[in-house]
């Protein structure tokens, strides 16, 4: 490829490349810590505010400390804290998750514009990529290859997740209360706690996934920096039939829709912007429509959660 | 002197494995002032099969959860080999080397056979190295009667398998001494005999003591070495399996009390078809076909009893007729008319349903006692005004009414249902359900895990209606139960119906036999 | 018949019990008791986090006070918040009866001030009734439709209720903009795109004597209609019994997926209107100040009220009290304006998590059997 060449219509793909794996980690690491969650039987709808606290919260501590990646460990301690609170709090007996997920995500949202507040203005350290392009000395193209080390972690990490659940002792038990509390209670463990546990580690991931957000892409903290992605994170779940390495490949399919707006606009195609932005949410609801049966439930679906509902 | 439950532990670490005689000394367990269990004693001989027999509330569950360190025995002590022990909870009783398998799978359906064999243990390594277990799990195999796919998905095995896999699962623990509580309830005869007869040659080639709940005689004179029998939580019998005839054991179970319907079954012929379902198709939760096209008729003024072993598709059917679950294909008709159990056509063909746990399928929990009677005609006159306005007195008034006729125990008409004991939640929905003209009765189970009493009260009233000229469809796992109420027996296999005769001319035998699904 | 076979009843003499029978109304006492204690534990939790924020708790309190309902002018303003609230909530109350969590009421707020900016525009001309009527029928049924699509997915397909309304939520504010920056804008609208106004003379007059717009009417009759519809009439029941136990109300003959579809798109109903009432008597237009968050409050209204209509009325006048005074906090204090919201988190997590206290305060022996 020649290196003055434009690009021209190929910078379309080559955007939503790009796009997609910008926008793809936050869903990613939002939707690897819910399937954590709900592989032990519970649904946390909270993980959208998990997800703005950890952005704020990362964005606070790398402008204080000046080491982003600091920021990211703030934002998934804050994370396993909100997990702790939802996964106590869902173990009390007539608490229903569902409706607790929706306080928590507004109770994040709401500390975190409180407490964020003072940080829209100033400008903290960020996150660094690794230039992938480093070949090629076209501009579009090695910008379109600098991958951010958050997205790479994720990568390694679905397939280790899947690995982990298969074949460590915490994963089996964790699937076991996920199938089955009753046997679970049977074998002499502690339901409830694996739960929160489980929870907890789904908050962590999320909150780093927030830090994403405010770290990387867009790259600075504001009150419109998270539009959904947590809650679509649930119901990609859904889409990857619990399986982490799935929600890998979703996450790109979800960022892909993602990118497709910016990525037209980038090249000049500005009417229906509006509409080019709300694909990943009709993706969504299109894919949990094709997803979902009224009559039956699907066989991956961890048993405890059809009987909690 | 040592502690024996730490040289038990070590005997069966050992190799050479000596069974250990294990014996219930004269056991007492009463709740809330109730004896459930009341002096008795078991002992189970190394090597041999004991059938623990008795009705529904007997007491049989019970000794066995003393065993097993659930309860905590009022008086009377577990003895091994002739030293007591003391068994505070199940593990305790694992260390001991007894396990238990339970009516019900405690399988995780979504994991491999391998994953449930290895969860099950009491510790686990870090990391597991499937490699390993799974060629260890092949050696345990081998030393079996019977083969299991290591990692095939439980969900993918047979009733049958199950079963076998909960006994594996106990061996692979290390549990000589095995308690099953009633095996075979969710297998075929043939799956039956087959899983009873493994457990059999295993005691013979003296790796196992077995010890069987169970309330079927087939299965005590076929497989048994010994039989314990309970009634009403006592110890009546105790004695080799050769030294009893069904009839004998039958009279020492039930004593002189029989639980007859105070009811009798009038003489008469059955009307006219009322109810009817015709090649009727239906698939389960997860989208496979349960019912395959099930045929067959009710006439007014009878008694026709489904029998089956559970899982061939009775829940389902229950659940199509009574609205809960969509038919793929196929007609239910009442009357000659087309039935499907919208609230105008529950009304006209006078259509009533008793399903088993009540709470779950038939009530409202957080509704009241007044609401959940008023299921039934809510939106009518005297409940309603002006069409659409709900009257509460009315609702007040026809609860009272039931708490009266039905002698239901509550604290007052607008308390939750749920504040009641099942036995009174049964007696309130038998209440709403039999009031009023009732041309059809669907049954299923409705008096599984009542006690005496209730039984009888219920099977009363089940029988006036049919003396009332309901054409009554009778469901039930109880082939007692079918037997004792029945004009007409039907037999369900494979999601349809395979067999019909009258009961008068049925013989036990030949119901066996199409229940297992062969002609 | 009924003769020698029947069994023998002794009727059981029926014991006569005090006139306040604590085991019929303890846990009646219970629904009034246990939100209040919640309210009470919010109150102090927020108190200690504002006084982290360094302020002092008790100020706080009575400015919000003040703010809410201390002045006319303020408890004005209160009313004027109230009335969206009280519409909103009902979004999500009135299928929570039939046992769906519905979230989308701030999505159906849109689409019906979409919806009846779009009517009013084209009808402005036909005189001010024409356009208050066409308006809120129009919001109605656009509300209704994105509402009722929730339930129908629900019924059809299984799909979750509470992450569909929460898209269509996302989506209806993209289509808002979309329609408000393209084939709807009103060139004249240069810094905050918008349709063209319905005109000043058809707007929404206020009440005689008060400066609160007839929209706080609206939502009134809309909570006590739906106090009266859930809790006196047959469909109510039927609504009851769905979302209390499915499968007992299907053997009971009644039609879930016909109360699910109506009681979603009912909700939708009220939605849609309070979308309708913010375009008729506040805005005059639909621009992006329909996105107020009015849907999210409503379902915390909708929670505190324990999904009744009646209960609807004070607790939106309570929350609309709350964010009222949200900008006397900002000027007093110094507070973000984000303190509602923490507020409103607080009192959400804390009344959920409250729940877990029914059926546990002994008021009588449970009766042995």
């Amino acid at each position: 490829m020649e290196a003055e060449a434009t690009l021209g219509l190929w910078g379309v793909p080559l955007a939503i490349f790009a796009g997609a794996i910008r926008v793809s980690t936050p869903f990613l690491f939002v939707s690897l810590g819910e399937c954590l969650t709900e592989k032990s039987g519970r649904v946390n709808l909270g993980l959208e505010g998990t997800l703005v606290m950890g952005a704020m919260s990362a964005y606070g501590v790398s402008y204080l400390t000046g080491s982003p990646w600091l920021g990211v460990l703030a934002a998934g301690v804050i994370g396993t804290g909100f997990g702790a609170l939802h996964g106590y709090a869902c173990s009390k007996p007539r608490v229903n998750d569902i409706a607790f997920g929706i306080a928590l995500m507004l109770l994040g949202v709401g500390l975190a514009f409180f407490l964020g507040k003072p940080l829209i203005q100033p400008s903290a350290p960020r996150l660094g990529a690794i230039p992938f392009g480093f070949f090629s000395d076209h501009a579009q193209l090695r910008s379109a290859l600098d991958v951010n080390v958050l997205f790479v972690a994720g990568v390694v990490l679905a397939p280790g997740l899947a690995y982990a659940l298969k074949n460590t002792r915490f994963g089996l038990i964790l699937r076991t209360v996920g199938e089955s509390a009753e046997a679970a209670r049977a074998m002499g463990y502690d339901v409830n706690r694996i739960r929160l546990y489980a929870t907890m580690a789904g908050g962590f991931l999320a909150g780093v996934g927030g830090s994403f957000l405010s770290l990387y892409y867009p790259g600075s903290w504001n009150e419109g920096l998270s539009s959904g992605q947590g809650l679509m994170a649930v119901a990609l779940v859904i889409f990857a039939r619990w399986s982490p390495q799935r929600c890998l490949y979703a996450s790109l399919l979800f960022g892909g829709a993602g990118a497709l707006g910016p990525a037209l606009q980038s090249v000049g195609i500005t009417s229906g912007y509006y509409l080019f932005n709300a694909a990943p949410y009709v993706l969504t609801l299109a894919i949990m429509i094709v997803s979902s049966s009224a009559t039956r439930a699907s066989e991956e679906m961890p048993a405890e959660l059809t009987t909690v509902r | 002197m040592t502690d024996p439950a730490a040289s038990l532990v070590s005997a069966a670490s050992g190799q050479a494995l000596a069974l250990r005689r294990v014996t219930a000394e004269r056991m007492t367990k009463s709740f809330g002032g109730n004896v459930v269990l009341d002096d008795a004693s078991l002992t189970l001989e190394p090597g041999t099969v004991h059938a623990l027999l008795g009705e529904n509330g007997a007491g049989k569950s019970t000794l066995v959860k003393c065993i097993m360190g659930f309860y905590q025995a009022d008086s009377g002590r577990l003895v091994v080999d002739g030293v007591p022990v003391a068994v505070k909870s199940p593990r305790d009783a694992q260390r001991l080397g007894i396990g238990m398998v339970y009516q019900h799978f405690t399988l995780v359906e979504n994991m491999t056979v391998a994953e449930n064999l290895l969860i099950a243990r009491s510790e686990l390594p870090r990391l597991i190295d499937w490699k390993k277990e799974i060629a260890k799990l092949r050696e345990l195999m081998r030393t079996m009667p019977f083969q299991l796919d290591p990692e095939k998905p439980v969900r993918k095995l047979a009733a049958g398998e199950k079963q076998k896999l909960e006994i594996l699962k106990q061996l692979y623990l290390g549990n000589r001494v095995m308690i099953l509580d009633e095996p075979t309830s969710v297998l075929t005869p043939d799956e039956a005999d087959e899983v009873l007869g493994l457990l059999r040659g295993m005691t013979r080639e003296g790796r196992l003591s077995v010890l069987m709940i169970t309330h079927k005689f087939r299965e005590v004179l076929g497989f048994a070495d010994h039989v314990t029998i309970l009634r009403r939580g006592k110890l009546v019998a105790s004695a080799p399996t050769a030294e009893l005839t069904p009839e004998k054991m039958a009279e020492l179970m039930v004593g002189s009390e029989v639980p007859a319907a105070s009811s009798t079954r009038e003489e008469r012929e059955p009307g006219s078809v009322v109810l009817e379902v015709d090649q009727l198709q239906a698939d389960d939760d997860i989208g496979l076909p349960v019912l395959c096209g099930v045929t067959f008729s009710v006439r007014a003024g009878e008694i026709a009893g489904v029998a089956g072993v559970s899982g061939n598709g009775q829940d389902e059917l229950v659940e199509v007729l009574a609205g809960q679950r969509e038919a793929t294909s196929g007609v239910v008709s009442v009357r000659n008319r087309a039935y499907r159990g919208t609230r105008r056509e529950i009304h006209q063909a006078g259509v009533r349903l008793l399903p088993e746990a009540p709470l779950r399928n038939a009530c409202v929990a957080v509704m009241s006692l007044a609401e959940n009677i008023g299921f039934r005609d809510f939106d009518r006159p005297p409940f309603t005004f002006a069409r659409f306005g709900l009257r509460a007195s009315a609702f007040k008034k026809r609860a009272e009414q039931a708490i009266m006729t039905y002698q239901i125990r509550a604290p007052a008409p607008g308390a939750p249902i749920s504040q009641l004991s099942g036995g009174n939640v049964q007696r309130a929905v038998l209440a709403r359900e039999l009031h009023g003209n009732v041309a059809v009765l669907i049954a299923a189970n409705p008096c599984f895990g009542l006690d005496f009493a209730a039984v009888a009260e219920i099977r009363s009233r089940i029988l006036d209606a049919r003396n009332a000229g309901a054409a009554v469809l009778l469901i039930s796992a109880d082939l007692e139960e079918i037997f004792a109420l029945s004009d007409r027996i039907l037999v369900m296999s494979g999601g349809k119906m395979v067999f019909e005769t009258p009961a008068a001319t049925a013989n036990v035998r030949e119901i066996g036999r199409y229940m297992a699904g062969h002609e | 018949m009924q003769g020698a076979n029947a069994p023998v009843i002794v009727p059981r003499p029926v014991v006569r019990r005090p006139a306040l029978d604590l085991s019929v109304w303890g846990p009646r006492a219970e629904t009034a008791l246990i939100p209040l204690g919640a309210l009470g534990a919010s109150l102090l939790l927020f108190g200690v986090f504002v006084a982290l924020a360094g302020a002092n708790p008790l100020d706080v309190y009575f400015e919000m006070y003040r703010g809410a309902f201390g002045t006319w002018f303020s408890f004005q303003n209160t009313l004027q918040r109230a009335s969206p609230l009280m519409l909103t909530a009902l979004c999500t109350a009135l299928p929570a009866r039939a046992g769906l969590i519905v979230i989308g009421g701030e999505g159906a707020l849109v689409m019906g001030g979409l919806g009846a900016a779009a009517v009013g525009v084209a009808l402005s001309p036909f005189g001010a009734f024409t356009v208050l009527a066409s308006m809120l029928l129009a919001g109605g049924l656009v509300g209704a439709s994105w509402i009722g699509l929730v339930g129908l997915l629900k019924v059809r397909r299984g799909v979750n209720e509470t992450i569909s309304s929460l898209l269509l939520t996302y989506i209806g504010i993209a289509l808002l903009n979309h329609f408000v920056e393209g084939p709807l804008r009103d060139p004249e609208s240069l810094n905050k795109p918008s349709t063209r106004s319905i005109g000043d003379d058809n707007m929404l007059g206020t009440l005689p004597g008060l400066d609160v717009h007839w929209g706080l009417v609206f939502g009134l009759v809309a909570c006590l209609l739906a106090y009266g519809l859930m809790y006196k009439t047959v469909f109510g029941f039927a609504a009851s019994m769905t979302g209390g136990n499915a499968r007992a109300a299907r053997l009971s003959g009644i039609s879930v997926p016909a109360v699910v579809l109506v009681t979603c798109a009912l909700g939708g109903v009220a939605a849609g209107v309070a979308g309708a009432v913010e375009v008729l008597a506040v805005h005059g237009r639909a621009n992006a100040s329909l996105v107020a968050g009015y849907g999210y409050t409503g379902i915390l209204v909708a929670f505190l009220a324990r999904h009744n209509g009646l209960a609807v009325i004070p607790v939106a006048l309570f929350m609309g009290g709350l964010s009222a005074s949200g900008g006397l906090l900002q000027r007093v204090f110094g507070l973000p304006d984000a303190t509602v919201a923490v507020l409103q988190g607080i009192l959400f997590v804390v009344l959920l998590f409250s729940e877990t206290f029914y059926g546990r305060i002994r008021w009588a022996k449970p009766e042995a059997a």
